[in-house]
């Protein structure tokens, strides 16, 4: 196993693809750093993540949060999904995949090896973003403790605190994409075609925002993997319930369990044309 | 009783003398439609060199995906060492495969493909016959260039070399010299006939009668599907019932050989006709055409493999 697993770490870690696109997430809170620097926002009273933004001009230490608040709708889903639609189906389109199963190594391991990598790159995207956020945050804005005003909304939290915090918002973001992650991977043990499996992870997750957006769905929305996404703000903000993160937390894992066991069985019956 | 670690070695590879890859009813369908392998049997001897021939869609590549596990049959069973072949089973350790063109990671050197390639099934680097191996691509230094700049020549040696850092036993090679400059289809040719010296089993895939006739010892020939002939090259050309006869007036000669009853079929290929006998020695159609007042300049038996294949097809078209 861990021969299959450092092969599949070592492709993706000499694949220029995979900078590009590491490279891009962890550039945003570099850029969100530089367009704060150049045009600060006003405090706006109304709290909640628009109030983020102030406060990322007040201390570096928040520059991950509004990151957050940026990447998590759009760019991350879709790193994710890059690494994980393309994982088998690259190497269908490649034709690489054969010559790997008949090598041979078992279906069961390139699976799971896949599968790790994509988690491995995945968390490492994520990670990015709270680490080059504290990195320019804190050059920028400083490791300050937050303005006065912010305790007005009860956050007193020491700088610490902060950005101990910070990185768990960032791993819980990271596993909302779980489920769509998931899906692209299922998809991509049953096409040749990357694109395809990005694409539909991709859909997946900017379906389920927009079905978050109906209102008479009312109460059939929080089965949706994306109607938790912004849960971790809860940490920053006491006036919201922390039972939302463990519910974003939890909805991830039916969805994961199906779409990787529709994978694994997908992937071991299927005839290998390409 | 038990087996010594040597002992049972020699009990899992099946039959020391005999057949090293058994195909037995051996059928893949694609849907309802496409009935891609129909009902396969054939098998290749240890150390043999077995021509796998046939036209374009005969069944060819799908017949070895399903002897690398790659593709399940839909029933039937493929053997190798005696051991039925699923995916990924581990007797495909013994075997160097490739399927359709060679195919690598664009974005790493020919050298790293190898490597991870090698290293994916738990080898240790560099295998012992990698230098081998590397002088049968002769890359040179581009080796170490990304595969992405190869020629596909270049993709097709290097693809041959990825199969022999095993050192298999059998080697199963899916039109090798598709696609492949004159130069490098004798290179290739030569090193298919090297390793069969060494007593690799080689079971190759063609759809040109000349290469089958050139490296191989057996050929199995398939038609849509299914098994058309299978036996010794020289048998399938001895079998051959075609003649060539040269002569003075064509049309009377087809006229007269059209009568006869022990001729199945005359194609006029001036300054001649190329005869189908049914059985009858060469010299009645002779007496024939001479009795029928056609001069006979010269008898040529088109004992050549493509007539042998050619009539096999024919007469699988009409069966
Ligand atoms: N994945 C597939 N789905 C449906 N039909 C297929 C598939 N693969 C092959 N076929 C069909 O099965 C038949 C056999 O194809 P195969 O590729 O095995 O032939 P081949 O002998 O290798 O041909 P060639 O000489 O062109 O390589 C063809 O009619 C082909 O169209
Ligand atoms: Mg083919």
């Amino acid at each position: 196993m861990t021969a299959v697993l450092r092969a599949e770490l070592a492709k993706q870690l000499r694949r220029p693809r995979t900078y590009v696109a590491l490279g891009i997430v962890g550039f945003i809170p570099v850029l969100i750093t530089i367009a704060l620097w150049a045009s600060p926002p006003e405090f706006s009273g109304r709290g909640g993540t628009g109030t983020f933004f102030y406060y990322a001009t007040q201390t570096g230490l928040f520059i991950p949060a509004v990151s957050l608040v940026v990447l998590s709708r759009l760019l991350l889903p879709f790193v994710v999904a890059v690494f994980a639609g393309d994982a088998l189906a690259a190497e269908g389109g490649w034709g690489t995949l054969r010559y790997l199963l008949v090598r041979p190594v078992s279906r069961g391991r390139v699976f799971v090896a896949k599968l790790i990598t994509v988690i491995f790159f995945a968390t490492i995207g994520s990670m990015l973003i709270v680490v080059t956020g504290l990195i320019a945050g804190t050059i920028a804005f400083g490791w300050n403790e937050l303005p006065p005003i912010a305790s007005l909304f009860g956050l007193d939290q020491p700088p610490g605190e902060i950005a101990r915090n910070m990185f768990v918002a960032t791993l819980y973001v990271g596993w909302s994409m779980a489920a769509a992650g998931a899906f692209a991977f299922m998809v991509s043990t049953m096409t040749d075609v990357p694109a395809g499996a990005i694409g539909a992870g991709f859909g997946l997750f900017m379906t389920s925002q927009i079905v978050d957006q109906i209102e008479p769905l009312d109460e059939y929305r929080n089965i949706l993997p994306t109607h938790y996404l912004e849960a971790w703000t809860s940490l920053f903000n006491p006036r919201y319930s922390d039972g939302e993160m463990l519910s974003g937390i939890l909805i991830q894992i039916p969805y994961v369990i199906a779409f990787c066991a529709i994978g694994w069985w997908w992937f071991h019956r299927k005839d290998i044309k390409s | 009783m038990v087996l010594t670690p040597l002992e049972h070695e020699l009990d899992s590879s099946g039959p020391l003398d005999g057949s090293v890859i058994e195909v037995r009813g051996l059928t893949k369908r694609f849907g309802d439609e496409v009935l891609a392998v129909d009902r396969l049997d054939f098998t290749v001897a240890r150390g043999s060199v077995c021509g796998l021939l046939g036209p374009n869609g005969a069944g060819k590549t799908t017949a070895l995906r399903m002897l690398v596990g790659l593709v399940r049959p839909s029933s039937g069973e493929a053997r190798v060492f005696g051991t039925r072949v699923t995916p990924s089973n581990p007797v495909l350790q013994r075997v160097g495969a490739m399927i359709e063109a060679a195919a690598f990671y664009p974005y790493l050197s020919g050298t790293s493909n190898l490597r991870l390639y090698w290293e994916a099934g738990g080898g240790r680097w560099p295998p012992p016959n990698l230098d081998d191996a590397l002088a049968i691509a002769g890359l040179g230094n581009a080796v170490e260039r990304r595969v992405k700049t190869y020629s596909h020549g270049m993709k097709q040696r290097l693809g041959i070399a990825r199969v022999l850092l095993g050192e298999p036993e059998i080697l199963m090679l899916d039109e090798p010299t598709n696609g492949l400059d004159p130069q490098e289809i004798r290179e290739v040719r030569r090193l298919m006939q090297r390793l069969a010296d060494t007593g690799t089993t080689i079971l190759l895939s063609s759809h040109l009668l000349g290469e089958i006739e050139q490296v191989c010892s057996h050929v199995v020939v398939m038609d849509r599907g299914h098994l058309v002939s299978a036996g010794t090259v020289a048998e399938l050309v001895a079998g051959t019932r075609w003649v060539y006869f040269e002569v003075d007036d064509t049309t009377r000669a087809a006229e007269v050989l059209g009568r006869h009853p022990g001729v199945l079929g005359v194609t006029p290929e001036p300054p001649g006709l190329t005869v189908e006998l049914d059985g009858i020695p060469r010299s009645a159609a002779v007496e024939a055409l001479v009795a029928g007042g056609v001069a006979v300049e010269t008898v040529t038996a088109r004992n050549r493999l493509e007539d042998a294949f050619l009539g096999l097809l024919r007469e699988s078209a009409g069966a």
